[in-house]
């Protein structure tokens, strides 16, 4: 039986709130993070609506010289770290040897502040480059600047899988701790995708929503009028913790970590199988490693970014583990747009809220259900539900698909 | 040249959110004076070389940290001299 692991802190930069408990109140009402950009905002005019996090001014996480030329990525990543591990009421070196504990955070990277630097070269040559470039983008820079933060000192890596990358650096962390090469492990991811050439690249790639009047209509999972997805910005962190480990320190665990799966789609660089065979895959992987039955999921965290074919591939992987009938099912983005990595450790914060107060979020603007049927959507109001145990999915572009297993803290072995 | 290059100097400094204020040519630039850490200093020195058209190689970038803020601006100026007397 491998060790238990639990989440003992949860901290979120996001459009809808920095606590798991602000942004499961946002989504059960339907209180949208989705807007037009304000004049002045990078994407202005660029795209119609985006999810937009609150501002952080870099030098309240950063020292003053380091903080000028930084991702606003990493600087989201290190405040929610903070948040995370205060919220476990964790003092890496007091309360952990700075060893065993491990950073697993991820994201793409400082891509912002890249192409702003590409644009200073080719007007200024060299004489434009910053000598901070690299600490401010490089894809590690989120966990490693988390390390060197808070003095941790065990393994420390990124995981480049786009949008399935925060889930799989949960996934990542689980393993860690069930292999003992750790006690605890600070997991997530951080994204700010919210800038013009990436923006154009998911808009020219005809994946973003458009022609929404209002724009919190914009995103709307498994709705027949979706199309598209609502670029979302911001971070997330979890504290994994192995059980025991958080038991005899006292910590209070929000919510137990089971299990996990990992599959590649072996099909496209973007588009879904339509079958959804390697999202099916994942998801029995991810029950059988957490040691469930199937039928022991009582709620579905669908991955569902509000397009045409990523909507009906889940829906189709779905039906393939489950036949007629899957568990209740909703997809969070239509309230938290797509934040990219970063939904996957937002929306198992979600998964943790959800199990804690015994109900089911909603998915928003979801009125004509895609295709009618047999599917049991939460729609409209949260579902008051016994649910013992969350599946939340998250799939990237590469074909990258994770599964995560959550449950109520099972007693310490 | 060395109160222009001087301004220029603090100027940068504060820039790159370096506080100036206690500042003065006895100042160094290690971690005993303003503690601008390698990068500072690398950047600190492409500005200089933007700004004066000047050049220092990899090895004179790093004895920055040990010269105090009047010493690099006098060795700046040296650096000047020659070019505008052509």
């Amino acid at each position: 039986m491998p060790a238990s692991v639990t989440v003992t802190g949860i901290g979120l930069v996001s459009p809808v709130g920095a606590t798991a408990a602000e942004v499961f109140d946002a989504v059960c009402d339907g209180r949208s993070g989705l807007s037009r950009p304000p004049e002045g905002h990078p994407v202005h005019g660029v795209v119609d609506v985006a999810a937009i996090a609150p501002a952080i001014d870099p030098a309240t996480v950063l020292p003053g010289p380091e903080s000028r030329v930084v991702d606003r990525s990493i600087v989201m990543a290190l405040r929610a770290a903070a948040d995370a591990l205060a919220d476990a009421g964790l003092r890496v070196g007091r309360d952990v040897d700075p060893y065993r504990v491990a950073v697993v955070v991820s994201g793409v990277g400082g891509l912002s502040t890249l192409a702003d630097q590409v644009l200073q070269r080719a007007g200024r040559g060299r004489f434009g480059v910053s000598p901070y470039l690299l600490p401010g983008t490089l894809p590690n820079m989120g966990a490693a600047r988390i390390a060197i933060a808070f003095g941790i000192r065990g393994y420390t890596s990124s995981i480049g899988t786009a949008c399935a990358a925060g889930a799989q650096s949960v996934g990542e962390g689980l393993r860690i701790l069930r292999a003992g090469e750790a006690d605890v492990v600070v997991a997530g991811c951080a994204e700010a995708p919210l800038f013009p050439t990436f923006a154009d690249a998911f808009g020219n790639a005809r994946a973003l929503a458009r022609g929404w009047a209002d724009p919190t209509a914009a995103s709307r999972p498994f709705d027949r009028r979706r199309n598209g997805l609502v670029l979302g910005e911001g971070a997330g962190v979890l504290v994994l913790e192995r059980a025991a480990h958080a038991a005899a320190r006292g910590a209070r665990r929000h919510a137990d970590v089971l299990g996990w799966g990992a599959t590649n789609d072996a099909y496209h660089p973007t588009t879904p199988r339509p079958d959804g065979a390697g999202a099916a895959h994942c998801m029995r992987m991810a029950v059988r490693d957490a040691g469930l039955d199937l039928g022991d999921i009582g709620y579905v965290n669908a991955h569902g970014t509000s397009t045409k074919a990523g909507d009906a591939a889940e829906l189709a992987a779905l039906r393939a583990v489950y036949g007629a009938h899957p568990p209740p099912l909703s997809s969070t983005k239509g309230v938290t747009g797509h934040m990219l990595g970063v939904s996957g450790v937002i929306e198992a914060a979600i998964g943790v809220e959800a199990l804690r107060r015994g109900l089911l979020p909603p998915t928003h603007n979801l009125d004509d259900p895609d295709p009618a049927g047999d599917v049991d959507h939460i729609r409209k109001t949260p579902r008051p539900s016994p649910v013992q145990a969350v599946l939340s999915n998250s799939f990237g572009f590469g074909g990258h698909n994770v599964s995560l297993v959550l449950s109520h803290p099972h007693p310490a072995p | 040249m060395t109160d222009e290059i001087r301004a220029f100097l603090l100027a940068a400094l504060t820039e790159m959110k370096y506080d100036v204020e206690d500042v003065d040519d006895d100042t160094v630039f290690g971690p005993a004076g303003l503690d601008v850490d390698s990068l500072g200093l690398a950047e600190l020195a492409v500005r200089v070389e933007d700004r004066f058209g000047v050049a220092f190689d990899d090895d004179e970038a790093e004895m920055l940290a040990m010269m105090t803020l009047g010493e690099f601006c006098h060795a700046v100026a040296q650096r000047i001299q020659p070019a505008s007397a052509l």
